[in-house]
């Protein structure tokens, strides 16, 4: 469970930096996010007497929600505004 | 009182003619009848007063007169006035001649543009040759000594238009330079010597100095120059340029003769060596004086190399001791002298005039003239006169002082006055020759090429002084005996004027040479030998050698100026502005390459840390985590 | 007032300059006007000045303020004072000074571009002169020295012919260097001595006076006497003298140092070479009367041969030089280096008569090089032509510049009458008694140095021979039209000067009567002082 988590948290890692698309970032980050999910619980099943690592779990998941609602709205209104939704675009504030 | 009337005529025969000076200086130059007559005027008052002096104060007690000059530390420089027997006739001599002179002028050089500037520096002349006369210090007597050169170098060059003048007065003026050089050095070692210029202290001290003989020779160096002796003589007859009444007063009868009177004055400070080359120098100046005047076709260049001869004769006779004997024939010769050449004058003016609109030719050549006796009686009276006086015939001034020197150097009776009396009998035989020669080229047998000219005796006022002086040469200026130089002058007991055979056997001698210049000169024999000509060529030598090395010497200097220091200069400068680049250059290359270098150092540094953070959000994550990577790594281990 | 003269007389013409800032720069008769009052005021200065001036060695006049006091702890005490004063040396340069002034102003009239700059600067050059020769505190003296230094650069360089700026860059250079060498003795003199008047206290100060007395000097500092750093085979004392003595024989100039006077008189407008030669080469000999030789007495001695060698050595060289020259300004500048040379000789001879030559010489050659270069700016005034050989028969033409030509040129080759006689005698007769005397220099070079008399007439001469005997005659481009007589303005400068030359020739005294307590003095301390501490050297 641990090696799968692993290779979420990668996959996620490697998506955000090679995709371009702020969504696409988005779903990276929460891949990423997941394989920190399996983590708590794995780790939580091997040595834990109480459940902290699934509460834990649960709240990184609504977290994960309210960031996704969050970050797709501005992602959203990034692409009204812009036309686009690839940040490296987005070069206002760049000197 | 009467010193205060002596001191009054001193200064009035002193300072006369500078007053004519110092006027004509101020007058405007086409006010020629007042300059005329002020100069005459004033030149009247220095003659009256110098011969009331010579009159009343011979052989009388004469204070001499104080004033002083000026001083240095503890030393003072004097302007003493003396005077002497011998001054007073100098002063008298001077004063007359230069009178006579002056009128003379006034026809002479009637109708020149300069006339003013004639007039002021003949009577600045006769001022600066009064005060050699007087001065009674060493400098001053170098002052007016020099000054005398200086007006005689303006009146040489009077004619300024006459490119010639303007290099005969150059020459009398570099030659006199010469020798006053050396009476500089001369001056330089009596003052070493003695401490003081005052004449009176240092004729008074009778210890022989080592530099003495030196001394006394380079004060002779003076006399060389300004009485054209061997070597320097060269200038006089070139100094013939000037006009003739100039060549009467100054080239004859006066400045010349300031070095003879010089050598009298010092006679004391002339050591036993100095004088052996004083008499050898006289000696040979007197025999080329001599040759050279028998072999010239200029008249004027005749009298004046006769006049070096005859100085010649005099500055022998001092340096064999024979003093009042010598003055007594520059006294004599003064006055025939001046008179031959106002004679000479007398001729050239009148065929000057006559040969206007006429053919051109030399005025002064003897070879164009002849016949002139009956044209210009006054004339031929007048140069016969002078002429015999100067050839030594009895009844004349010039025969006495001769014979004064001839039985002086007689009774010396050593080798070397034996080698003198030869000297001066074969010099009286080539006097005789080349006066009486002069006579009857110019006044005898038929007119050559002035024939055809209507010529007229010159007026009145140029005939009366040469009259005058003509009178002057006869024999009572000496003594009443015609055949006894002991007179008014000469009064020595050590002139022994009894040896009458010597005197019969000079007449004879003197006979004998005018009928061979008679045999020999009667018929035109205008040859003459180039060598004796130019008078042994001393002067074209000396003129080559001197020119040339001054010439090389100042193109040298010259060149060394330009090549060596200035290039070296040049040289430093540049080496300096290379130096300047170089360090320029260090500058650029190094320096600033250091600086730009560090710059650029942090330039790149900056480019680095920023390509960091291109905005790129991937690549910021990418190196975080990279970070985070390399941190794990180091915690782990 | 009297207490304050020296100052004014510096001040006058310095004011004069700032006034001058503030006249625009139409008005052109305004500084002419300018320029001449202020050196009037100056005359009526000096006419005080000599008045009340008594002959006697000490000094007169004296104003001694203090300028710069520095404690620099235990460095010691920095002393410069403003400290002026007159003895019978400098009177002599002084009224020098003012007098030839007033030539130079009359002659600069005829100087139409940039007026205004130009009498500034000659009025700036001016005080620079009077206060250089007055000052007695060296820091105060190398202060003026300096300061006469610039605006003879820009007058040469900007108002000058057409080689000006070579030849101001030359001058420029040349003097620089000279002042660089001063300058260096100048510090370590101040390094070695002390003000006694403070005596316990270490107070450095820059007042010649007290630097010729050798018990201020601090022992064991360089230039301390007792204790001599040898440097090479010579004590530091000695190559101190030997910089002084070359610093201001280029001033002089001495050959051969010499070769930026020639460039600068011919480049030079006339006033500026009336400036230069008459006053600005008389601070090199003044300089080495009063700096080089009474300050390090011994080594004057022990070069004394040098310096009278060096002297003969210019003395001919000029006077050969002058012969080659074809330039009328050029001979003219030749002769004055020759002419200079007997202000070494005489200056070397250590006796009373050639100090006193040596002086007068100066005083002379002030008076007649600047009615030299009159006539010379006479001619080139009229065609712009100064070539020797372009000229002849003009003594028909121009009667009266004959004569004035006549008067400079006689007077500068030494004809008795006028004052170069005196000077040059009385240098003959020190340089040749020196060896019997003091045994300074040979006599030799006495005889020699007459080779110059014989010289000086042959140049001269010739040109005379050249330029003005002979038909009127006239090369290049100049026109016998262009010959006019001389105007009333140059009338007024060249005569005042034949004049001067001619009284002090025949009236020396007055002169001498200032120099003579001067020369006694300064002879027997550097002689006495000299031969005291040779064992030293």
């Amino acid at each position: 469970m641990l090696y799968l988590a692993a290779f979420l948290f990668s996959i996620g890692i490697i998506i955000v930096m090679v995709k371009r698309n702020a969504i696409m970032v988005l779903l990276g980050i929460e891949l990423m996010l997941n394989a920190s999910n399996l983590n708590f619980v794995a780790f939580n099943q091997q040595h834990g007497q109480q459940s902290d690592g699934h509460i834990f779990a649960l709240f990184v998941i609504i977290v994960a929600v309210c960031e996704a609602a969050v970050g797709l709205a501005i992602v959203l209104r990034v692409y009204k505004y812009y036309n686009t939704s690839v940040p490296d675009e987005i070069a206002d504030l760049k000197g | 009182m009467e010193k205060k009337l002596f001191d009054a005529l001193v200064f009035l025969t002193l300072l006369a003619p500078l007053v004519s000076f110092f006027t004509l200086c101020c007058l405007p130059r086409n006010y020629i009848k007042i300059i005329l007559s002020a100069s005459i005027f004033l030149m009247l008052i220095s003659t009256l007063s110098a011969l009331v002096l010579l009159f009343n104060f011979w052989n009388g007690a004469i204070i001499p007169i104080h004033l002083n000059w000026f001083s240095i530390g503890t030393n003072s420089f004097t302007a003493d006035l003396a005077l002497s027997n011998r001054s007073l006739v100098m002063l008298a001599l001077v004063a007359f001649i230069s009178l006579l002179v002056h009128v003379f002028s006034i026809g002479y050089m009637g109708g020149d543009r300069d006339l003013k500037r004639y007039f002021a520096m003949l009577g600045f002349f006769t001022f600066c040759m009064q005060g050699i006369v007087l001065s009674d210090n060493l400098l001053l007597l170098f002052m007016f000594w020099e000054l005398v050169g200086f007006s005689s170098y303006l009146l040489i060059g009077h004619r300024t238009i006459r490119p010639e003048a303007g290099r005969a007065a150059k020459k009398a003026f570099l030659l006199n330079r010469i020798g006053d050089a050396g009476f500089m050095v001369g001056l330089m070692m009596i003052w070493a010597i003695y401490e003081t210029f005052s004449l009176t202290q240092i004729l008074s001290t009778s210890t022989v100095h080592p530099w003495q003989t030196a001394a006394s020779l380079c004060i002779f160096c003076g006399v060389i120059g300004k009485s054209a002796q061997f070597p320097l003589f060269t200038w006089l007859p070139d100094a013939m340029e000037g006009p003739t009444p100039v060549s009467a007063l100054i080239h004859a009868a006066t400045m010349v003769a300031a070095g003879v009177y010089l050598l009298v004055r010092l006679f004391h400070i002339f050591t036993e060596d100095a004088l052996l080359v004083v008499a050898v120098t006289g000696m040979i100046t007197t025999l080329i004086g001599a040759m050279a005047a028998l072999s010239q076709h200029d008249i004027k260049k005749i009298l004046a190399y006769s006049t070096i001869s005859q100085l010649g004769l005099m500055v022998l006779a001092i340096g064999m001791g024979i003093l009042d004997a010598a003055l007594l024939h520059l006294f004599t010769h003064a006055f025939f002298k001046a008179c031959l050449f106002l004679s000479a004058g007398l001729v050239t003016h009148s065929l000057h005039k006559a040969q206007k609109g006429q053919q051109h030719f030399d005025v002064q050549d003897i070879r164009n003239m002849g016949g002139l006796r009956k044209k210009m009686p006054t004339a031929f009276i007048a140069f016969l006169l002078s002429g015999a006086s100067l050839a030594g015939i009895p009844f004349f001034s010039g025969f006495l002082s001769k014979e004064a020197i001839l039985i002086a150097l007689y009774m010396h009776n050593n080798i070397l006055s034996w080698l003198m009396l030869v000297v001066i009998v074969s010099v009286s035989f080539l006097t005789v020759l080349y006066t009486f020669r002069m006579i009857w080229f110019i006044f005898f047998g038929e007119g050559r090429v002035i024939k055809p000219l209507k010529i007229e005796e010159p007026s009145w006022i140029m005939r009366l002084p040469v009259l005058i002086l003509a009178f002057c040469s006869l024999w009572f200026l000496v003594s009443r005996n015609p055949f006894d130089f002991k007179g008014w002058m000469l009064t020595n007991e050590n002139h022994h004027s009894d040896l009458l055979w010597i005197t019969f056997i000079s007449i004879l001698w003197i006979v004998a040479a005018v009928l061979v210049s008679w045999y020999a000169f009667r018929k035109n024999p205008f040859k003459t030998h180039h060598i004796l000509r130019k008078s042994f060529y001393i002067d074209e030598g000396l003129t080559a050698f001197f020119g040339t090395v001054t010439r090389i010497s100042s193109r040298t200097t010259a060149f060394i100026d330009r090549s060596w220091i200035d290039k070296t200069i040049h040289g430093l400068v540049y080496a300096q502005v290379v130096v300047a680049h170089f360090t320029g250059w260090i500058d650029h290359v190094f320096v600033d390459g250091t600086v730009n270098g560090v710059a650029r150092l942090a330039g790149l540094g900056g480019k680095i840390t920023r390509s960091f953070q291109g905005g790129n959000i991937q690549l910021y994550i990418f190196w975080a985590l990279f970070a985070i990577i390399i941190f794990i790594i180091w915690t782990l281990n | 007032m009297q207490e304050y003269l020296l100052s004014l007389l510096i001040f006058t013409p310095l004011l004069a300059a700032v006034i001058a800032l503030f006249i625009p720069s139409t008005f052109i008769q305004a500084f002419r006007f300018l320029a001449m009052m202020a050196t009037l005021i100056q005359v009526v200065f000096i006419w005080q000045l000599v008045t009340a001036y008594e002959p006697s060695a000490s000094l007169q006049f004296v104003e001694q303020k203090s300028w710069i006091t520095l404690d620099l702890g235990a460095w010691g005490t920095l002393q410069a004072q403003y400290f002026l004063g007159i003895d019978g040396l400098n009177i002599t340069f002084v009224c020098l000074t003012v007098a030839i002034m007033i030539i130079a102003t009359i002659s600069s009239w005829r100087i139409t571009k940039n007026v205004k700059g130009y009498f500034i600067l000659v009025l700036i050059l001016n005080a620079a002169i009077v206060g250089t020769f007055s000052a007695l505190d060296f820091l105060l003296f190398y202060l003026f020295f300096e300061f006469m230094l610039l605006p003879m650069f820009f007058l040469i360089g900007i108002w000058g012919g057409p080689r000006r700026e070579y030849a101001s860059i030359k001058f420029f250079l040349y003097t620089l260097l000279g002042s660089i060498l001063i300058l260096i003795v100048l510090i370590g003199l101040y390094i070695s001595v002390l003000d006694p008047e403070h005596s316990p206290k270490v107070v450095h100060t820059f007042n010649m006076l007290h630097m010729t007395h050798p018990e201020n000097f601090i022992s064991g500092s360089i230039f301390d006497p007792e204790n001599p750093w040898m440097i090479g085979t010579i004590n530091a004392r000695a190559w101190a003298f030997l910089l002084l003595f070359i610093g201001f024989a280029i001033k002089l100039p001495m050959v051969p140092l010499h070769t930026w006077l020639p460039d600068a008189h011919v480049e030079a407008p006339t006033p500026v070479s009336v400036i230069l030669a008459a006053l600005l080469l008389k601070i090199g000999g003044y300089g080495l009367m009063r700096i080089a030789f009474p300050i390090f007495p011994e080594a004057a001695l022990t070069f004394s041969w040098l310096v009278g060698l060096l002297g003969v050595v210019s003395i001919i060289y000029g006077a050969l030089n002058a012969m080659a020259s074809k330039d009328l300004k050029r001979l003219i500048a030749y002769s004055s280096v020759s002419h200079m040379g007997f202000v070494l000789l005489g200056l070397a001879s250590l006796t009373t008569e050639g100090v006193t030559g040596a002086i007068y010489q100066m005083f002379s050659h002030g008076i007649i090089a600047a009615l030299l270069f009159l006539i010379a700016g006479v001619l080139s005034d009229r065609t712009h032509d100064r070539m020797i050989d372009h000229y002849s028969g003009l003594a028909t033409r121009m009667p009266s510049y004959f004569a004035i030509v006549l008067i400079g040129f006689f007077a500068s080759m030494g004809l008795p009458g006028f004052s170069g006689f005196i000077a040059e005698i009385l240098v003959f007769l020190g340089a040749f008694k020196s060896n019997t005397t003091n045994g300074l220099i040979h006599e030799s070079l006495a005889v020699i140095s007459t080779l110059g008399l014989i010289l000086g007439a042959g140049y001269y001469l010739w040109a005379i021979q050249r330029m003005f005997f002979g038909p009127l005659h006239l090369k290049g481009e100049a026109t016998i039209e262009q010959l006019v007589p001389l105007s009333y303005r140059e009338y007024l400068m060249l005569i005042p000067l034949c004049f001067a030359a001619f009284f002090f020739g025949i009236y020396p005294q007055m002169i001498l009567n200032w120099i003579n307590p001067f020369t006694e003095g300064f002879v027997n301390i550097v002689v006495e002082t000299g031969k005291r501490l040779t064992p030293n050297l």
